[in-house]
């Protein structure tokens, strides 16, 4: 049992649209709404007036109401934007829940004694949103959670004790405005449409019933219906307590482009966020490095810490990890904006726990040898650089190169595409163990030496034959040949130097792929698999072979 | 020393003669003990390539296969070993994770450059499996002292290319491939015939182990060629080609 709070809520109409709107740059009093699906989530004011309602079609709110402005939904900017409303409220009482974007929970009690009354809190709750955020809300009183709302949606103060019956002549329907989650709203909808097919059209009706009838006839969603109508609660009020970020900057006093200088930085900015995390006795798992150049761009990685071995070596830990980290960027290897002084460059610690809460491996703590592969790893870091260090892990994909992800050891990247999706035309298994970075040029040739052509409809214009990689660097007789002008060119040709051909054993294909066909970067290509022929001295190998641009691409070994 | 009764059976005459040499060399230390150092877990199929497993603080030369090499160092790593791969950029990572490497556990480095001996000392010192590629700017000197760690450290270095002083050398000498047709089917079955060659071991042997096996897949590769194979496969199984892509 849950004992029944004393609520205030804090209501903003028509959130969705609200926040839209302000995102948008569109006017308070203009026509909008925002879709989603095929109709309106939310309408402002003036669409209303115009006879847009929740739920039209687009082409039928555009035919009540031609100069509409239709948004499109988004949760997340709808959520953003309401951090101003709760910070405004926040400035009026202390601690408040949002149970949703657009409505406010605040307990009433302590807050309504400080400023006197409800008529007071109310009014300063509408006063500080109205000026602080600029938005317009109601708020209102009541005892439980549905007459809170109820009561704010009217904007009323519904005096202790009286929820029931101030609930009483309300519609079932009003329900659903108590449901905060999706699949909570659906199933509290169909309970709705039931009771108003038994005849059951208020609240008042509902709540008539005996309790153990509806649990027996709807289970866990009338009870939970059965006790807000009657004006109580379900749960106590979840209080926010917003905490600043842990984050440490350093403004350089002019842009900064030495790698010693960033160096003596990092250090410093390093132990600032050890010291700051141990003022609050808390700890991270991840952190944020930002730095900022001078032409606006923004250099940004996250980086995992393992400090829960060695507390005392995470400033030196985080300084490497920032010297290495500019360094890789200011000499060009790593991606990112284009190099430039430096004018600031923070450091924010990310997964925040209380020290001695820190989530260990599911089979104990990170065990011996984990630590000393870690430290051999960041030895050799320290040698080659950030990049030098690679982890891998597997991501969708059809071809063997694109279905891996490598990234810094260390490093946190973009999610990897999903495994789960069914990527048709991957290549099949066994996979190769040998994939070039890039592919490399290849020849093949049909029985008659031409090269074999893939055309637009999947033809192939002959079996392939013949194959020939591009021969060693090293080997001098291939070059030699390259040069001499039986080879159809005189004095050599800028083209690849091809080793010896070797014949065919067998083959399969082509496998057609085509990827991201709408895009710059889409590909075409038609993928073979070729088993050459054993003889003089060289093993019978497999290759996978891609035709695309009209030429043949090596992409990788079945060694 | 038992004395052993006149009466007793030749075998039993032969077991005790045995356990007499077998306690004299103990004593004087002739046999290896060193090579009863821990084992790292290899994949049955690979027991006849190393009949002594895979032991900690050995040296395997694998020469034209990057799928055996793999294979030697899958099962290590699915039982919890880290692994490290150094100079070897173009290593498939599916095909590793196929045999079993825990991709959670690998670091890859792929181009050591000069520092080669100095990443390769780091990563055994971290590391229980430690695979090497073709042509790392090492020398010698470098490779007689990284062996020397890898034993002191029960490391096991398995090398691309030839080693010297390796404990046991394994050169690919034939490849088998099953599944691929003339322009049907799709690389299924593989087989290698591979040579042992070992520092404590005498003639070169010849094994022939299956590395890939598709279950469903019921031809054999034969000596003909792999189009027989397909011809036999074709009958009785289906299985789609790969249909085209748009993503």
């Amino acid at each position: 049992m849950v004992a029944t709070v004393r609520r205030a809520v804090l209501w903003v109409p028509d959130w969705p649209v609200v926040a839209a709107m302000a995102a948008a740059g569109v006017g308070v009093d203009a026509p909008a709404a925002v879709l989603h699906g095929r109709g309106m989530v939310a309408v402002s004011a003036a669409a209303r007036a115009a006879g847009v309602r929740r739920g039209m079609r687009k082409r039928h709110a555009q035919r009540a109401c031609p100069e509409l402005t239709i948004l499109p939904h988004d949760e997340g900017r709808d959520a953003r934007e309401f951090e101003a409303v709760a910070a405004a409220a926040e400035r009026v009482v202390s601690g408040v829940e949002i149970s949703r974007p657009g409505l406010l929970m605040i307990p009433a009690n302590g807050a309504a004694r400080f400023h006197g009354s409800e008529d007071a809190l109310a009014e300063a709750l509408v006063t500080g949103v109205a000026d602080d955020a600029a938005y317009e809300s109601c708020v209102g009183v009541a005892d439980g959670l549905l007459a809170a709302i109820a009561a704010a949606r009217a904007s009323v103060l519904v005096p202790a004790g009286a929820s029931r019956d101030f609930l009483a002549p309300y519609g079932v329907g009003t329900l659903a405005l108590a449901a905060m989650e999706r699949l909570q709203r659906v199933a509290v909808e169909d309970l709705v449409s039931v009771l108003v097919r038994l005849g059951l059209g208020t609240l008042g009706d509902f709540t008539a019933l005996p309790l153990s009838d509806v649990i027996a006839r709807f289970g866990a969603v009338g009870a939970w219906a059965h006790r807000i109508a009657r004006g109580e609660d379900v749960a106590p009020p979840v209080l926010r307590r917003s905490e600043d970020d842990i984050a440490v900057e350093y403004v350089f006093e002019e842009p900064a482009q030495r790698v010693e200088q960033f160096a003596l930085v990092a250090a410093f900015i390093a132990e600032q966020l050890d010291a700051a995390l141990l003022a609050s006795g808390v700890r991270c798992g991840r952190v944020r490095i930002t730095a900022r150049t001078e032409k606006g761009d923004v250099l940004e990685r996250v980086w995992r810490t393992d400090v829960g071995v060695r507390a005392g070596a995470f400033a030196k830990h985080m300084a490497d990890r920032v010297r290495w980290q500019l360094e890789g960027w200011l000499s060009g290897t790593a991606t990112g904006p284009e190099p430039a002084p430096l004018v600031s460059l923070a450091l924010t610690a990310e997964d925040v726990v209380l020290l001695g809460s820190e989530q260990a491996y599911l089979w104990g703590g990170a065990s011996g040898s984990d630590a000393k592969a870690h430290r051999s790893l960041e030895r050799v870091q320290g040698l080659l650089g950030v990049e030098g260090v690679l982890s891998v892990r597997e991501q969708g994909g059809r071809s063997p190169r694109d279905r891996v992800q490598a990234l810094p050891w260390g490093q946190e990247g973009q999610t990897p595409r999903s495994l789960g999706h069914p990527w048709p035309g991957r290549i099949p298994e066994p996979a190769p163990a040998t994939v070039f970075a890039t592919a490399e040029p290849l020849a093949v040739l049909d029985a008659g030496g031409r090269p074999v052509v893939v055309d637009r409809r999947l033809g192939i214009s002959a079996p392939p034959t013949w194959v020939r990689r591009q021969a060693d660097p090293r080997d001098g007789l291939a070059r030699a040949v390259h040069r001499h002008p039986s080879s159809g060119h005189v004095g050599g040709s800028e083209g690849p130097v091809w080793g010896a051909a070797r014949p065919v054993e067998a083959w399969a294909g082509p496998w057609p792929v085509s990827e991201r066909w709408w895009a710059e970067d889409g590909s075409r290509r038609a993928y073979v698999q070729i088993a050459l022929r054993e003889g003089e001295g060289e093993l019978g190998l497999a290759v996978l072979a891609a035709f695309t641009a009209g030429g043949w691409v090596l992409e990788a070994i079945y060694d | 020393m038992s004395v052993v009764p006149a009466e007793a059976s030749r075998g039993d005459r032969l077991s005790a003669a045995r356990a007499a040499l077998k306690g004299a060399e103990e004593r004087l230390s002739t046999t290896r003990l060193a090579w009863d150092a821990p084992r790292l877990p290899l994949a049955e199929s690979l027991a006849p390539v190393l009949p002594d497993g895979l032991r900690r603080g050995q040296v395997v030369a694998v020469t034209g296969s990057t799928s055996l090499m793999l294979a030697l160092a899958g099962e290590a790593s699915r039982a919890g070993s880290w692994t490290s791969m150094i100079g070897m950029p173009h290593a498939g990572i599916l095909a590793a994770a196929g045999r079993g490497v825990d991709l959670t556990r690998l670091a890859l480095v792929p181009h050591p450059g000069i520092h080669a001996a100095a990443v390769v000392g780091a990563c055994i010192d971290g590391m229980d499996v430690v695979l090497l590629g073709p042509r790392l700017a090492m020398s010698d000197a470098d490779r007689r002292r990284v062996m020397a760690k890898a034993r002191e450290g029960g490391s096991v270095l398995i090398v691309a290319g030839s080693w010297p002083g390796a404990h046991a050398v394994l050169e690919v000498k034939g490849v088998r491939w099953g599944g691929l047709g003339a322009g049907d089917g799709r690389l299924r079955h593989r087989e290698l015939t591979v040579a042992i060659e070992g520092r404590a071991r005498g003639a070169v042997k010849m094994v022939t182990i299956a590395v890939d096996v598709d279950r469903q897949w019921r031809g054999s590769p034969n000596k003909e060629g792999l189009s027989g194979g397909v011809a036999k496969a074709g009958a009785g199984e289906s299985w789609t080609r790969p249909s085209m892509g748009t993503s």
